[in-house]
Order: C-alpha cells, then sequence, then structure tokens
C-alpha cells in the first residue's frame, strides 16, 4: 500500500472520531462568583481614558464604544462614535446581537462607572465576552482627555509626556476648545494601575 | 494545561528560545520535503510535482486534528489559541498579489529563507525583493489604509461561519484534502516532467 | 513519487510539518510565520536609521501603539525565522545539498529567474501585509485554527497562482 492510502484511511479515522464526539464542553459557561470577584479585582475589565482615546483617534474598527446612560444624555453629549444602549434596555432582543457577539470588543461607558459595571456585571453573568468598561466613566474622561492639568515643572519626564498624549488626545477628539461639561462630583478613589495585560490573554500572533 | 505561555507555565523569556528550537524544527522539515527548490514548489501550479499540497494539506490537517483532540481531552484551551482575525477585503486582495508573487517568484516567505539557507541564490533575491514589499506596504500606509481595515468580520472560525461543528468542519477539511492527495499524484502521472 | 532524490516522503513531511506547528501552538499558542520577521526587521531598521520618521509615519505609529516599549526584534517571529535558517541549513548539510546557484529551469537564463524572483518577492511582501499573513501564517496556521481569514486567504494564493500559471509557463515548463 502506497503512503497516500495509509495516510488517507488514517486521517479519515481521525475525522470520523473526531466529528461523532461532542465538543469540549468542560469549560464553563458562567462565572463562578469568586471568578467573577478575581475579574473585578484584576480590574481586567477596564480600558484607560488614554486607550480609548487611541481607539477614537485610530477608528480601531474591532472597537464598539456604548453609551449606557439615557437617551436625553447621550443626545446632549457622549463620545465620538459611541451609541446609545440605556442600561435599562441592556436586556432588550434588540441590542442581543450587539452585546453577545465575537467580533468587536464593547467598551461601556456613563458618567461614573457605576453603570458601565452594572451593564458588564450582567453581560459577564450570561456569559457573554467581549464587553469592557472604561475607567472612571465620562467624568474622568473631562477631568484627564479633555482638560487635563499640567504637571509640574518638576514632574518626571513620564508624567509630561501622559499630560502631553491627553492634552493632543483631547484637541484631537473634541477640536481645541474645551468644551467644560458639567462634571458631578467625583469621589476620587486611588486608582490601582490597570492589570489585564497580565491575566490569561489571547496570545498575539499574525504573520 | 496549554497553551504554556499563557498559564505562565514557562515565561515570555523562555518562549523567545523556544520559538528559535521551533524554528529549526520548521526550516528542518522544509528543506527535508523539498521546499527548497523553486522548481518542485512552481511544480504544482503544473502538475509536474505537487510535493507542496501534499505536505501543506498533510501539515495543515496534522494540527487541526491535533488541537481538536488535545481540546477534546482539555489539555489546551483553543479560546486562547490566536485565531487570525479576519479583514474580508484585504485578505482577499492579499491573498491574489500573494498568488501573484508566488507563480513569479517561485517561493513563499518562509521557503525562500529556508533555500537561503542552503545557498539559492534566487533565493536570496527573492528575500530582497520581500523587504522591499514590506517597505513599500509600511511606508505607503495610509494609501491602502482605508482597504486595510475594511470588512473587519472579528475572529470568525468556519465552522462557526458555516454552523457546523468544528469536528465536522475538519472531517470535511480531511476528505477535500484526500481528494487533492489523488488529484495531484493522478496530475504528477500525467504532466511528467524529465529530472530537475 | 520521485525515486532517485533523498527527500523526504511529503505525507511524512506533512505530519511533522503539523507536529511542528502543532507543538508551536501549545507552548505559545500561536501558530508559524514568516513574512512577519521580515516586518520586525523593517521595522528595526526605520527605527536606528530614522527616528523621527519612526515616531511620526503613520504604520508605525500604529506598529508602536500595539506594541509598547519593545523592540521589534524583539520579537517571537523573528527569534523562529533565525531557527528556520539554522534548520535549512543543518538540513541541507546532512542530505549534501548545500550549494550556491541560481536554480533555473534549463530553459530560460539565471538572469531572468532572478529578475522574476525580485518582482515575485515584492508583490509577495506587499501582499502578506496587505493579507495580515503570508502562507505559513496565515493560511497554513490559519487553516490549523480553523479560522475564515486563513482559508479565504488560502483559497486567494493559490487560486490566483493557479490562475496565472498559464502566463508564466515559460519560466518554469516550456
Amino acid at each position: 500500500m502506497n503512503t497516500r492510502i495509509i495516510i488517507s484511511i488514517v486521517f479519515v479515522g481521525l475525522g470520523l472520531i473526531i466529528a461523532a464526539v461532542p465538543q469540549n464542553v468542560t469549560l464553563p459557561y458562567k462565572l463562578t462568583a469568586e471568578e467573577m470577584l478575581v475579574e473585578s479585582n484584576n480590574r481586567v475589565q477596564f480600558y484607560s481614558p488614554e486607550e480609548i482615546a487611541e481607539i477614537i483617534i485610530q477608528k480601531n474598527p474591532e472597537f464598539q464604544l456604548i453609551d449606557v446612560r439615557s437617551q436625553d444624555e447621550y443626545e446632549k453629549f457622549s463620545l465620538p462614535n459611541s451609541i446609545n444602549i440605556p442600561l435599562t434596555d441592556i436586556l432588550a432582543d434588540e441590542y442581543r446581537d450587539l452585546l453577545h457577539q465575537d467580533i468587536k470588543r464593547n467598551i461601556f461607558f456613563s458618567n461614573g462607572t457605576v453603570n458601565a459595571m452594572k451593564a458588564w456585571m450582567i453581560t459577564r453573568q450570561l456569559g457573554w465576552e467581549n464587553n469592557y468598561v472604561m475607567e472612571g466613566g465620562l467624568n474622568y474622561w473631562a477631568e484627564v482627555i479633555m482638560n487635563p492639568i499640567p504637571p509640574a515643572s518638576t514632574s518626571p519626564n513620564e508624567e509630561i509626556a501622559k499630560y502631553e498624549f491627553r492634552k493632543a488626545a483631547g484637541e484631537a477628539i473634541h477640536g481645541n476648545t474645551s468644551i467644560k461639561i458639567k462634571a458631578s462630583t467625583t469621589i476620587e478613589i486611588a486608582r490601582p494601575p490597570i492589570k489585564r495585560k497580565n491575566t490569561k490573554q489571547r496570545v498575539q500572533g499574525g504573520c | 494545561m496549554a497553551p504554556l505561555v499563557s498559564y505562565d507555565i514557562i515565561s515570555q523569556n523562555t518562549n523567545l528560545p523556544l520559538a528559535f528550537a521551533i524554528g529549526i524544527g520548521f526550516g528542518w522539515v522544509l528543506e527535508s520535503s523539498g521546499f527548497s527548490s523553486s522548481r518542485k514548489l512552481a511544480g504544482v501550479f503544473y502538475g509536474y510535482d505537487t510535493v507542496v499540497l501534499k505536505v501543506f494539506f498533510t501539515g495543515a490537517i496534522t494540527a487541526m486534528i491535533g488541537l481538536l483532540f488535545f481540546s477534546l481531552f482539555g489539555w489546551i484551551d483553543l479560546n486562547l489559541v490566536y485565531v487570525n482575525p479576519t479583514f474580508l477585503t484585504s485578505a482577499i486582495l492579499g491573498g491574489v498579489i500573494m498568488g501573484l508573487g508566488f507563480i513569479m517568484g517561485g517561493f513563499c516567505p518562509g521557503t525562500s529563507f529556508c533555500a537561503a539557507s542552503i545557498g539559492k541564490i534566487d533565493a536570496m533575491v527573492f528575500i530582497g525583493g520581500l523587504f522591499i514589499g514590506v517597505f513599500i506596504f509600511t511606508e505607503g500606509y495610509p494609501l491602502w489604509e482605508g482597504i486595510y481595515k475594511a470588512n473587519f468580520q472579528g475572529y470568525p472560525k468556519i465552522s462557526t461561519s458555516l454552523n457546523l461543528s468544528d469536528g465536522i468542519l475538519a472531517l470535511l477539511v480531511i476528505l477535500a484534502a484526500v481528494g487533492m492527495f489523488w488529484a495531484g499524484e493522478w496530475a504528477e502521472k500525467k504532466f511528467p516532467q524529465a529530472e530537475y | 513519487m520521485n525515486k532517485g532524490n533523498k527527500y523526504l516522503n511529503p505525507y511524512i513531511g506533512g505530519i511533522l510539518l503539523g507536529l511542528v506547528l502543532l507543538v508551536a501552538n501549545f507552548i505559545s499558542g500561536r501558530g508559524l510565520g514568516a513574512s512577519g520577521a521580515v516586518k520586525s526587521t523593517i521595522l528595526a531598521g526605520v527605527k536606528t536609521v530614522a527616528p523621527g520618521h519612526y515616531d511620526n509615519a503613520a504604520y508605525y505609529k500604529e506598529y508602536q501603539e500595539d506594541h509598547k516599549e519593545k523592540s521589534p526584534l524583539n520579537n517571537w517571529l523573528v527569534f523562529e525565522m533565525m531557527g528556520v535558517l539554522v534548520g535549512g541549513f543543518l538540513s541541507g548539510a546532512v542530505a549534501g545539498r548545500l550549494k550556491l546557484k541560481v536554480e533555473h529551469s534549463p530553459r530560460i537564463t539565471s538572469r531572468r529567474r532572478m529578475i522574476f524572483a525580485l518582482l515575485g518577492g515584492i508583490l509577495f511582501g506587499f501582499g502578506s501585509q496587505m493579507g495580515r499573513g503570508c502562507t505559513s501564517g496565515s493560511a497554513l496556521s490559519g487553516m490549523a485554527v480553523l479560522s475564515l481569514g486563513g482559508f479565504i486567504t488560502m483559497a486567494g494564493i493559490f487560486g490566483t497562482a493557479f490562475a496565472f500559471a498559464y502566463f508564466f509557463r515559460k519560466n518554469w515548463i516550456q
């Protein structure tokens, strides 16, 4: 028997086996409470305002910004290229395809983080992936991207570079006139660094 | 559980030397299968030598079946394995341009490096061309950025798109490959070429 | 099958190739590649020769944003391709195929072969960036993980090469 026939028989046999067995279903569909705690402690779900500014400027097609505030608020002010899904409608059928898919990464945002986090927790509990939260919400966005405060000239270079990036990004996105949206009093919390990069993640690849 | 890198079983720093080792295996297999000869490679398009077809598809189905069985046994988490993104327009356009480059140059990037390593001067010239081509792309990027990013489809698997299970799709691919092997050997008999 | 040559049986070669690809996926969670290493070298070259341009031109800027503070050469594919050069050389040495030469059909001059190799290389280099990967990175590795894009690119490459084979037949057969 020549090699081709042996190879063909072996592979078709293996193919029949793999076609007959059900796919591996041992992976958890839903997160357990413990996993949820770990995820939120590691802050894996956050995108920082700087990352979001890059996404907006690059018009990165892999992301969709979603405003979870009410329609009124959305119409008054929102981020460029964002869409509006009020939190109350998050489970509506019409949005299901948007929120439960594996194409784009959705990033929720609201004024603070509370409502965006609610949206994230609900979708995450349903086992829907690809949903994320904008760190600090629009209040923090207004603070760091639209009206960044220049650091003291004695600050480390890193701080200054960060400021310059924020300033440039703010101008690129909102134009030179810094609009002051009325930021309701934000509770300043210490922000631990986002650790998304360290968690189990799809490996970077490509040719 | 694998991929070992994702589970931090090996670190990023160990990952690179392992990439080197994997590369040695890759280069060895390509060379010893005859991929260092452009005339063998181009043979598939004229039917006189279908080694490319055989090696390429046997390789793809071996890895495919291996991954599916590993996943079945719970050894690897396929959700963490890199799946290429699909940008419809650029995938087709890029494929067409590469196909043209293949029939003109007789190599693809991997095989040209392998052929250059054993002293094929035409392969070295081809690599020079690769550098020029990539450079043209990176320099003129604003001109084709729109096409490059058009029609983003996410990271779909073909099985999901066709609404089939991975296993059934794998079986179909295997059957297609077996059919091509048969056609290839038939073509080799039909369009023989003297020693080259 | 060609008798008299010292090449591996293509099916055995294919299985070995599949196993290498499987190991790459198992260890590093990714497939094989080739053109990415060329891209990294270009990036490193531009960074050294024209740092200002590297920070400003659109493509390099996007690359830097995606790959923060890493040298372009400190890359999986670059290490892998260095391995390919070593592996190919070793295999060629063992089989006695090391020889500096231009391989071409007896019906064409080596000059013609070189011109076409260069043109083919340019097209392949450009296409691999447009298609986000070459035969190894996109087609072979993509097929193994059942990526839709991988199948499309594979069909594009082989389909086009078959379609144009007739026009370039002089270079290879008659």
